[in-house]
């Protein structure tokens, strides 16, 4: 089990990394939603199948659909958002400060001897019964997230009157 | 790797480089969907956080009614990011969103 948890960990940093760094929106997408199926993999293995589920379902596939919408309605080009933005220059340093970054928490977490409880407590609790009597909130706060969606995306995609 | 690195502890890392990643990819630039791109890098690694917290613990349940609720944000925050985008893309052709500034009303 772990050793698949440290290939798929390795592989989304790296789709993360990509999706950053990469000039073309499109390329952009497709790493995105290959890292959010690494990490549907990494939950399903934690012990958390419908989450799992649901992320490969919504992120891997409704975002990156929604994503890829956005930009071929958009239609820029990969030399414009080179042009405009600069954005090869401005990413160049992203990798640097990501070793940087990832040799400080690891020489903190080893000089603070911080680890996490490595043997998990077997979980008791069904999900379905959790989602649908502890966490009711939870599901008319959803509802009412995407019912302000509704409504923004209305507001912003009307026609002007003048 | 010293002993006391459980993979637990790599995954809290990984994690942490990725909010780094997606927080440095909406600093540097000024592409609305690249600054949408960031933001979702960095829902990535807090879904694997409250994951990993509902393993931990043993409260998967709590945990993935957490992640759903997440996700279901992520979602709408796309859909409106798109909207955005495309609004943006007709008024000025383009996607900086520094134009967002000459807006009124």
């Amino acid at each position: 089990m772990e050793v698949i948890i440290y290939i798929c960990l390795a592989l989304l940093l790296s789709f993360c990394i990509l999706a950053a760094m990469s000039q073309s929106l499109l390329k952009s997408a497709i790493f995105l939603a290959f890292a959010s199926a690494t990490l549907g993999v990494i939950l399903f293995v934690l012990g958390a199948p419908w989450a799992a589920v649901i992320e490969v379902s919504a992120c891997s596939g409704l975002v990156t659909v929604i994503f890829i919408s956005a930009i071929s309605l958009s239609r820029i080009k990969k030399e414009e958002v080179q042009k405009l933005y600069a954005d090869k220059k401005q990413m160049k340093y992203l990798p640097y400060i990501l070793i940087i970054a990832g040799i400080v928490i690891i020489v903190a977490a080893l000089a603070g001897s911080v680890a996490l409880p490595g043997t998990a407590v077997e979980s008791t609790e069904d999900f379905r019964e959790v989602f649908w009597n502890s966490r009711q909130a939870d599901i008319l706060g959803q509802i009412v997230s995407i019912l302000i969606g509704g409504i923004a995306v209305y507001v912003l995609m009307r026609e002007s009157k003048d | 790797m010293d002993q006391n690195m459980n993979f637990q502890t790599v995954m809290l890392i990984v994690g942490f480089l990725m909010i780094i990643a997606g927080c440095y990819c909406m600093i540097r630039t000024y592409h609305i969907l690249k600054i949408f791109i960031g933001v979702e890098i960095a829902m990535k690694a807090v879904t694997m956080f409250l994951v990993l917290a509902g393993y931990v613990n043993g409260r998967a349940g709590l945990s993935q009614a957490y992640v759903i609720t997440a996700i279901v944000l992520e979602v709408v925050v796309a859909v409106v990011f798109a909207g955005v985008t495309i609004h943006l893309y007709k008024k000025y052709g383009n996607m900086d969103i520094r134009n967002l500034t000459q807006l009124k009303g």
